[in-house]
Formats: C-alpha cells, sequence, structure tokens
C-alpha cells in the first residue's frame, strides 16, 4: 500500500486543507479558466467541474505541459439518486506518473454531456457502457451503440446501473428457511 | 508384366484388373484406418498425451468406432446448396486420389497395372481432386467454405509446379538398361525407376530434390504447415464444414488415401522402393515379403515426419505461403532440372548433382530465413497520418 | 486471339461473422470482419455476451461477499482481481495489513501472473495453427500452479483467499518448499516454449509485423500490460506506483519496441522469467507472523469515501473504483477491466491485415471476456 498520501478526514477542529503536497497548485493554474472544487480521495487528488466546462477542462489538463494527463484510466458514473449522477474521470500521465480525478454532477432530468472522445479515444466505449448503464447521453460520440446490453432490451428506459433499477427477484424454491440474512454478521 | 495373378495364368485381363483394384482397395481401407489412428497416437505422444486408449486394446479400434459413428450419422444438405456440386464434390475428390494406387510399385512386378507414363499418370489424376475442393466450397453456400475452397485451389496449383518439376529432375536421369546392354536415360516408369536405384537410391543424388518434394508433398495433401484451407482456428473446416457422415469422411479417407500414395511414391522414386539394398548384396531380388517390409519400413519414414511436422509447426499465412512456392521452391526447382539436363548432355560424373542439390538445400535455408527476417514495412499509426493529413 | 482482361475486376467486399461460438475467439466474443479478398477492411466487435452485472451485484453484496464476484471476472488470475478489491477496501477502511499476508499475497500473484501467461501460451500456439502442442505445454505448467493453488484455498480456480486486511487463513506448512518445486517446473516450461516457438521461422514469419501499434496510439486508447509494454512504453504499476512490496523488489519492466504480435509474444515469455525471479526475492524476505490484523470487525463497515486502488494484473491494469456512503456494502463499485480498453484498439490494429492475422491480433491481446463484460 502506498503511503505517501495522508487520508483527508474531514474533521472539524482541524484547519481548512490547503492541499499542499498534491496537484493541486498546478491544476488549479491549468483550470484557472473553469470554475473548479478540489477534494481529497484516499489516493488521488479529486476535482469538481461544472458540466458546461468539463469537457474544455479535460482538454486543458491534457494539453498542460506541466500535468500532461494523456491517459484516461477510467471512465464511469456514480448514481447519487436525488442528487444527480456523478460522471468520474480518472486520469494519468505517463510521462510524470502522476494521477487526478475529475467529476461532474449531472441532474437527473438531463443527463447530457459532452463527449470525451474528443480528448481521447479511450473514452469511445468507456462512455458507450456509461450511456446504456445510467442513462447519460453523450453528445457527439461517434458510434453511440450500446455496449453491454443485448439487442432485445428497450434502452430508452432500462438503465441498469442505476439505483432505481430493481435487483432481480429471486424465488427461493425449496428450503425457505434456509436463506441466509444480508444483515447478520458473518464468519470471516 | 505377365497377366497372372496368383500362379493362376492367362487370366481374362479384365477380370486380373478387377482383383487387383478390390485387393488394393481392401488394403487402402484397412491401411488407412491404420494410419488414422498412428497418427492421433504418435500425435499424442508428441503433446504429451495418450491418445486413444479405451476402444480396443491400446485403442486400436479407435478407427473402427469412428468409422461406424460417422456412417451412423444423418446426411445433411444445406436447403441452398447446389445439390449436384454438394453431392458430387466429395466423389471428385475421393475417386481421382484412389485411381492414383493404380501406378503404385508395391513390390517387384506387383502392381494393378505399370504404366509407361506411370509418374505422368500420377501427376494428372491428383490435379483433378483440386476441382473437388473447389466444388465442395462453392457448392455448399457458405461464405467459410467458399474461403477455404478459394485457398485450397490456389494452394495445390501453386504447389503443383514443384512437385512436378521435382519428379521430371528425378526422371530425366533415371538409367534405364536397354536390351543392348546400352543405357538409357529418363524413364516416367516408376518400375524403371524402382529398378535403378539398386544400389544407390535417389536420394544420395537428388538431395534438394527430396526436400522440395517433402514440402510440396505437404501442400499438396494439405497439412501442416500448409493447412489453411482447413485451419481449424479460422475458417473451421474449410470447404468441408458444412458436410456430414459418409460424405465428410469420404474427404478424410481421401487425404490419409493421398497420404499413403505420396509416402509409398517417396519411397518409390527417392529411397529406392524395393530394389534397395538389395542391390548392394545380391544381383537377384529379395523375396516379395521382404521388399514388402521393405517398402513398407521407408514409406513410413515419410509419413512419420509428415506427422511430426503436424506436430510441431504453425501455419502459414496464404500469401507466405504462395510467395514461398512461387519465390523459393520453382526457381529452386528450374534450376535443378537444368543442372540435371547439364549432367545428361554432357556426362559429367554424377556426384555433381549431389555437390548441387546440398548447396541447393543450403540457399533454400538461406532464402527463407532472409525473406523470414526481413523487417517488414511498418504503417504509419493513426496520430501520424492525422498529424499529416490536417 | 489475344482476349484483353478487363482493367479493373469489379469484387465484392465480403462479410463474415466470427464468433460468438468459434475455436478462436477466446470465450464468447463475435466480430463481423468486411473483407476483401483476404484483406480486413472494417472490423467491428460485439461484445457483452458474458455481461452478468457483477458491478450491480456487488453492490447488494457486503465487503466479504463481494471477494467471489470479483474472481469471477477474472478468472484467469483471480488472485489479481481479488487483491484490488481488498485493497480498495483496506484503502477506505484505514486497515493495517500484516507484513506476513503482503508478502503471501505477492506471492500468489505472480504466481497466478505465470498460470495466466502460459495460458496465453498456449492458446496463442493453437491460433497460430500449431494443433495442440504448446497448448499442452501450457497446461501441464499450470496444471503444477493449479494444485498449489488447491492446497492453498482449496479451489482450483475462484479462490476467494484474500480478505480485507490479509488472508483466510494461513498457508500450508510446506509452502516455501511447494512454491519452489513450482518454480522449478515452470522454469522448465519457459525453457520448452522458447525452444518450440521463438526461433521458428514460420512463427516469426507469422507474427513479426503483424497488429502494429505505436506506443502514442497505445496511451491514446488507454491500453496497458504487456500489450502496451510491447510498443514500447514502460508503464507497469508495480514500478510506478508501487502497492504491497514491490518497491523492495528489484526487477525493470519489460519492454519491447516493435509493437507487434511476436513482441506481445516475447515480452510475456519474459515476464514469466520474471515472475520467477520476483517469487525468488518474495521468498527470501518471508517471515512468520499473524496474517490478518488483530482487532478485525466480524462485519466491516467503511466511512464514507472512494478510491481508486489500480493493480498490475497479468492482462493489464485491474482497477476497481469503490464509493462507499457508509454501511456494509458499496455504494458503487466499478471494475476497470483492462482487457476491455486493450480490446478497443483491435480493429485499429487489424485493418489492412490478412483474416488469418485479425485472429492471431485478436490472440495476442490475451483478452477473457469475463472481464470484458464483467
Amino acid at each position: 500500500m502506498t503511503t505517501d498520501e495522508t487520508n483527508g478526514e474531514a474533521v472539524e477542529e482541524t484547519p481548512p486543507d490547503t492541499f499542499e503536497g498534491t496537484l493541486w497548485p498546478d491544476v488549479n493554474r491549468a483550470l484557472s479558466a473553469v470554475d473548479v472544487r478540489p477534494e481529497r480521495g484516499a489516493l488521488d487528488l479529486i476535482v469538481h467541474l461544472p458540466r458546461k466546462d468539463v469537457i474544455r477542462g479535460l482538454g486543458m489538463l491534457k494539453h498542460d505541459d506541466e500535468l500532461h494527463f494523456d491517459y484516461l484510466r477510467s471512465l464511469t458514473a456514480v448514481d447519487n439518486e436525488d442528487e444527480g449522477v456523478d460522471v468520474v474521470y480518472h486520469l494519468y500521465s505517463v510521462s510524470k506518473n502522476h494521477n487526478l480525478t475529475v467529476k461532474t454532477t449531472l441532474a437527473n432530468e438531463d443527463k447530457v454531456l459532452e463527449t470525451a472522445t474528443t480528448v481521447w479515444q479511450a473514452a469511445n466505449w468507456l462512455e458507450r457502457e456509461v450511456a446504456e448503464m445510467f442513462g447519460v447521453t453523450f453528445n457527439g460520440h461517434p458510434d453511440p451503440r450500446p455496449l453491454l446490453m443485448p439487442e432485445d432490451v428497450d434502452l430508452s428506459d432500462v438503465h441498469p446501473l442505476l439505483k432505481s433499477h430493481p435487483f432481480a427477484e429471486i424465488d427461493v424454491l425449496q428450503g425457505e428457511g434456509l436463506g441466509h440474512d444480508r444483515d447478520a454478521p458473518g464468519d470471516v | 508384366m505377365s497377366t497372372e495373378i496368383f500362379g493362376i495364368e492367362n487370366v481374362n485381363v479384365w477380370v486380373d484388373g478387377l482383383i487387383r483394384v478390390l485387393l488394393i482397395v481392401g488394403f487402402m481401407t484397412v491401411v488407412v484406418m491404420g494410419l488414422i489412428y498412428g497418427e492421433r497416437k504418435i500425435l499424442a505422444r508428441f503433446q504429451q498425451r495418450l491418445g486413444p486408449t479405451r476402444t480396443g486394446p491400446m485403442g486400436l479400434l479407435q478407427s473402427v468406432a469412428d468409422a461406424l459413428k460417422l456412417v451412423g450419422k444423418e446426411d445433411l444438405r444445406p436447403r441452398n446448396a447446389d445439390p449436384w456440386t454438394f453431392e458430387l464434390a466429395p466423389y471428385l475428390v475421393f475417386v481421382p486420389v484412389f485411381l492414383g494406387f493404380v501406378i503404385v510399385p508395391f513390390v517387384l512386378d506387383w502392381q494393378i497395372r505399370i504404366l509407361e507414363l506411370g509418374l505422368l499418370y500420377f501427376v494428372a489424376i491428383t490435379g483433378v481432386n483440386i476441382v473437388g475442393w473447389i466444388m465442395a466450397g462453392w457448392g455448399s453456400d457458405n461464405r467459410y467454405a467458399m474461403i477455404g475452397g478459394m485457398r485450397a485451389a490456389a494452394q495445390g496449383i501453386s504447389y503443383e509446379l514443384p512437385l512436378v518439376l521435382a519428379l521430371v529432375s528425378v526422371a530425366m536421369v533415371v538409367e534405364v538398361p536397354l536390351a543392348d546392354g546400352e543405357v538409357a536415360r529418363g524413364s516416367l516408369n516408376l518400375n524403371e525407376i524402382v529398378a535403378s536405384q539398386h544400389e544407390v537410391p535417389n536420394i544420395v543424388w537428388q538431395p534438394l530434390v527430396v526436400v522440395v518434394f517433402f514440402i510440396a508433398g505437404l501442400a499438396e495433401l494439405n497439412r501442416t504447415p500448409f493447412d489453411i484451407p482447413v485451419g481449424e482456428s479460422e475458417v473451421v473446416g474449410g470447404p468441408f464444414v458444412e458436410y456430414s457422415g459418409i460424405r465428410w469422411s469420404m474427404f478424410f479417407l481421401a487425404e490419409y488415401a493421398a497420404l499413403l500414395i505420396m509416402s509409398l511414391l517417396f519411397a518409390a522414386v527417392f529411397l529406392g522402393g524395393w530394389a534397395w539394398p538389395a542391390g548392394i548384396f545380391t544381383d537377384e531380388d529379395w523375396p516379395r515379403w521382404a521388399q514388402a517390409l521393405l517398402v513398407a519400413g521407408k514409406a513410413s519414414i515419410f509419413v512419420f515426419m509428415v506427422f511430426w511436422v503436424r506436430a510441431s509447426v504453425p501455419r502459414l499465412r496464404i500469401d507466405q505461403l504462395m510467395g514461398f512456392s512461387w519465390k523459393i521452391l520453382l526457381p529452386l526447382m528450374l534450376a535443378q532440372v537444368m543442372v540435371n539436363g547439364l549432367v545428361l548432355v554432357y556426362d559429367w560424373p554424377e556426384i555433381i548433382l549431389t555437390v548441387v542439390g546440398l548447396i541447393g538445400i543450403v540457399a533454400l535455408f538461406a532464402m527463407v530465413d532472409r525473406a523470414v527476417r526481413q523487417p517488414r514495412q511498418r504503417p504509419a499509426s493513426a496520430a501520424q497520418l492525422q498529424s499529416e493529413a490536417v | 486471339m489475344v482476349v484483353e482482361a478487363p482493367s479493373e475486376f469489379e469484387t465484392q467486399d465480403l462479410l463474415i461473422n466470427v464468433g460468438p461460438q468459434h475455436p478462436s475467439t477466446h470465450g464468447v466474443f463475435r466480430m463481423v470482419l468486411e473483407i476483401d479478398g483476404e484483406v480486413v477492411k472494417d472490423l467491428v466487435p460485439y461484445i457483452g455476451y458474458l455481461h452478468r452485472g457483477a458491478e450491480k451485484l456487488c453492490e447488494n453484496n457486503d465487503f466479504r461477499q463481494g471477494i467471489g464476484y470479483m474472481d469471477r471476472t477474472e478468472y484467469l488470475a483471480a488472485h489479481n482481481a481479488e487483491l484490488s478489491y481488498v485493497m480498495a477496501v483496506e484503502a477506505l477502511g484505514e486497515i493495517e495489513v500484516p507484513e506476513r499476508a503482503q508478502w503471501i499475497r505477492m506471492i500468489l500473484c505472480e504466481l497466478n501472473r505465470i498460470s495466466s501467461h502460459f495460458m496465453f501460451l498456449g492458446a496463442f500456439g493453437i491460433d497460430v495453427g500449431v494443433f495442440g502442442t504448446p497448448f499442452i505445454y501450457a497446461w501441464r505448467e499450470r496444471e503444477t500452479i493449479i494444485d498449489l493453488f488447491e492446497e492453498i484455498s482449496g479451489d482450483r480456480m475462484m479462490y476467494a483467499y484474500f480478505r480485507a486486511g490479509g488472508l483466510a487463513w494461513e498457508v500450508p506448512a510446506n509452502f516455501e518448499n511447494r512454491v519452489r518445486e513450482v518454480l522449478a517446473s515452470a522454469q522448465q516450461g519457459v525453457k520448452d516454449f522458447d525452444g518450440l516457438l521463438t526461433e521458428n521461422e514460420i512463427f516469426i514469419a507469422r507474427t513479426k509485423g503483424v497488429g502494429f501499434i505505436s506506443a502514442e496510439d497505445a496511451i491514446e486508447m488507454g491500453m496497458s500490460g504487456p500489450t502496451i509494454r510491447a510498443s514500447g512504453v514502460p508503464l507497469d504499476i508495480r514500478k510506478t506506483e508501487p502497492y504491497l512490496f514491490y518497491d523492495q523488489l528489484d526487477f525493470e519492466p519489460i519492454t519491447a519496441n516493435g509493437g507487434d504480435v511476436f513482441d506481445r509474444y516475447i515480452v510475456r515469455l519474459q515476464e514469466i522469467s520474471q515472475s520467477i525471479d520476483l517469487i525468488g526475492q518474495c521468498l527470501e524476505r518471508l517471515q512468520p507472523g499473524p496474517i490478518t490484523p488483530e482487532r478485525m470487525p466480524r462485519m466491516l463497515r467503511l466511512p464514507e469515501g472512494e478510491a481508486y486502488i489500480r493493480t498490475e494484473a497479468p492482462r493489464g491494469e485491474y482497477g476497481v473504483y469503490m464509493v462507499s456512503k457508509g454501511g456494509n456494502k458499496p455504494h458503487r463499485l466499478k471494475v476497470r477491466s483492462a482487457c476491455l480498453s486493450n480490446l478497443q484498439a483491435l480493429k485499429q490494429m487489424s485493418v489492412g491485415q490478412y483474416v488469418a492475422d485479425a485472429i492471431i491480433i485478436l490472440g495476442s491481446i490475451d483478452i477473457v471476456l469475463s472481464e470484458v463484460d464483467r
């Protein structure tokens, strides 16, 4: 386990975090044209960008000489139910060997975002998966087909990874009393 | 050849032919089943497995079991397959191969027929099975089959040439003793070719030709590394993908019968058949059973090498395969024919042939090595292309 | 009479469908090739045949039950998959892992890397056309490794042996000797493969110059693992962002600068030797000790937070992005699959090559569909 960065703990007694020792100063400089808010994650720095500036910001991060985030590690989304859907980008720089997490929040009624394929080709399939699993529309995506879902599912209203989509109902056919209680403590 | 068979004289020539044909059919079927079993066992041993062990003692009845299974299968035909092409294709593959057995010299004076143009007949008749492959590929109404059929045709035609030239270069220098004590050179009669080797087998005089014959033979048999028409991991089964049951087993049988013919031919033309090393010890020929064992042993060498290559070597791609035949094997064989001709015309000592042959083998390996290790033209990366286009 | 051939033949492109049932697609994968003669003009991959919703299922299972799902997303390198997951749980819960458990985890992950690369060598041999000989050699080596895994965790493939905080139970008493036996036989296996394939002219002719991808394109597509290292990029997470105790070991990422299929094969072959060496180094440093922290809660409840933990699985970067909002189940679990990112580049690598090459290129990326589809 890496032991360099300390985990930021949101305890009221400590002074406000100046994000020293992380990439924040450089990121702040690179993204000076947009509204950005930092946060500490367990391993990397997290920055929050508003929806309209996300792709622009990502482009700036990629082409900045000091930061040079040329590698998109992962592109995914998190469903926060009422607060909307967060789209999360994990960036890495091969030449400088540093990481950054970029997040943006989409309101539930308006899950539309520009595509990141203009910045990294790697975003292609990753965005297709987010689109079908969370119902996010990526404007300008070159190939907006479903990736993993079967062809006979109507994807206009079925988005499996949203919290509103239920888990499968499992019929217990035998031994009604044998199911285990999921909240009870289990063995090691 | 006398028209006596098993001591009965003056048998009607048609009856005589029929009896020989039936004997050969029976022999061939048994041997082919043995070859299939042998391949599975030998391949398994190369791969650290055991092969068939359960059906019969040591799995010997495996081929019989397979044959019974295939015979019992339903005879399917895809609905859109052309009925005549689809159903006649197995015959056009199997029958020419079987007809090739007519001239194979098993032992002295024992063949179905001795033909003066034996080698020519062999080459001509085995060329017909390419038509059968194309028919199978086309008639199956299946893209994979069509691709496989076309590949098979391209490969078969390309490798005919080195094969034929290999046989020609041997036939050119064969010594045939004439009645008046003179020696004529050149014969297509397989009996004479074998008889001429009673002291020295042809492999000594024509080492390069042996190597090329082996390679071209592998290609004609559609065997690894030339099995791209039946490339199992790509076009699964090739032109035979839609066949099942007896029709499929006829293709399979034809493949192994062709292997058998090639190996017997190899033994006859290059290793001296039933005449060598008998000619070293006595002036007369050995008894029939010894000759049969000799021929069987020599044919087994070829068969074993074919299996060995199958277990060890990857598959060539179609363009590499064609390039190899046209750019490497064909020029070498043309050169060999020319050298043979020079030796014939100017009556040079035959040791020149051996030396030239060995140099030729070295040249073959050198050419292949150079072609393989040549750095390939690297396509420009997408980023480069984009930056150039912009 | 001379017949003039038409100067341009009218040809038609052929659409062939490879898969999802096919001996060569390494699982249920489908690609539609548009070919002109033998040259591939276009390639469209279709995935999702093995999608089982692992990420959604993990949201309904607590932090111990999720380990089994991670096994099944990458069944050929299950230890590496479990490792990312338990490391994410430990990062969020700030759980300290005892040293002995870390070293054993490293040994098991490297052994899994060896067995996974042998699987690649075997399947690749079949793709190239050698009928089965490399496959059986590979299986012989894998069997020794899998037997060892069975002695340790009770399972040949889906181990569920790592736990948040350490290991499930102590390894058997003869662990070190068994590992050394396995290493000796793996060493011999590498020699066998090297002798069979590496210098074979036909193999070289089939694989050199085929399926080229440049370093810039590979980085742009987000590729990782031996596939990107074969293009010359020394991206090995064990070296660039060390986890466990990889910073104490002495090794360099293995790269090649050809970027073609042959280089990917060579990189993996050499990585087996490198892993054998790393395991040797780990065994020297292995000390007796506890394998779980002293006070482990029976039911893990993690505080709020998120972590993206990446480890170097045999196929590339296997990342686990875990979001926890308190409670005993993750709020979101995202598996960053190396094979999915590597597979995106398939079209780029294959267009302009022959059909037979497309199969080999697919084999050289070394995908396992359960990781692509989760």
